[in-house]
């Protein structure tokens, strides 16, 4: 059985995030996906995206950036790519599942952003990131075969 | 953003009606919600009954407001369901924000 393919393009717009984030909870009925777990990679592909315009783009409007979602017979795979300013890829590896800690009673202590790597890296099975001529793609992978039989084609 | 409040004794209420608390609007609902702690209300529902996303700049923009208030102010959630709930837990917020079921609730242990 092979892998079936979508791409969306969206441009560097935060109010058109949304699009992609309902079109990605959609096509992972397909898989299937518990509701919850749809919703939770909608809220990975969101927070990527977001990254791309916030970060990659400084919310600079005209650039795009592109979400491909593979399925595989036993796997998602999610790129998330852009053509901006490049993130450290140690600031990547940094963004660990720890960012999440928070002690309640310290309201000051709690950070209002950076949260958005590690909730990406505590829902999926696998997040990498790289830069190849001047594009950056964030690749989530979701083991899917525990949730299934992939009804695709 | 769109939001409808509205006052219980000491108590605003204050309501999202987007389905979607994300960075495209959580600017726009910190500065409304800024403009409600500057105008004096320092006892704040949020009901967010109508909500069923959040992201993480929704939930940064939460905290900010919560820091806004300082000691002396408090803001709690009710109506939070599905994957709203499950972000809160996800973060650890549900440990910040006093969190109710029910809006009549929320009121009450504010008006204590």
């Amino acid at each position: 059985m092979g892998s079936k393919r979508v791409k969306l393009v969206i441009d560097s717009d935060l109010e058109q995030v949304f699009l992609v984030g309902m079109a990605i909870n959609k096509l992972c009925s397909l898989i299937p996906l518990s509701d919850t777990d749809s919703d939770q990679i909608e809220l990975c592909v969101v927070e990527a995206v977001n990254n791309c315009i916030e970060h990659a783009y400084g919310n600079e409007k005209g650039q795009e950036v592109e979400i491909t979602l593979t399925l595989h017979p036993d796997r998602l795979v999610i790129d998330v790519c852009d053509t901006g300013k490049s993130m450290e890829q140690e600031l990547v590896e940094r963004k660990d599942v720890s960012a999440l800690e928070i002690d309640p009673s310290e309201l000051n202590s709690i950070a209002e952003t950076g949260r958005g790597l590690p909730i990406i890296k505590m829902i999926m099975d696998s997040v990498t990131y790289k830069t190849e001529s001047g594009r950056n793609c964030l690749t989530l992978l979701k083991n899917t075969s525990v949730f299934g039989v992939y009804k695709g084609g | 953003m769109e939001i409808e409040d509205k006052k219980d004794g000491n108590v605003l209420i204050v309501k999202i009606l987007n389905k979607r608390l994300d960075a495209q609007g959580a600017t726009d609902f910190k500065e409304k919600m800024s403009g409600y702690i500057s105008s004096g209300s320092h006892s704040i529902v949020l009901n967010m009954s109508e909500v069923d996303f959040v992201d993480s700049s929704g939930l940064g923009a939460m905290v900010s407001v919560l820091k806004l208030l300082g000691d002396g102010g408090n803001l709690v959630i009710c109506g939070a369901r599905g994957s709203v709930m499950r972000m809160f837990k996800l973060t650890r917020m549900n440990k910040v924000f006093s969190m109710f079921e029910g809006q009549r609730e929320a009121v009450a242990a504010l008006s204590k």
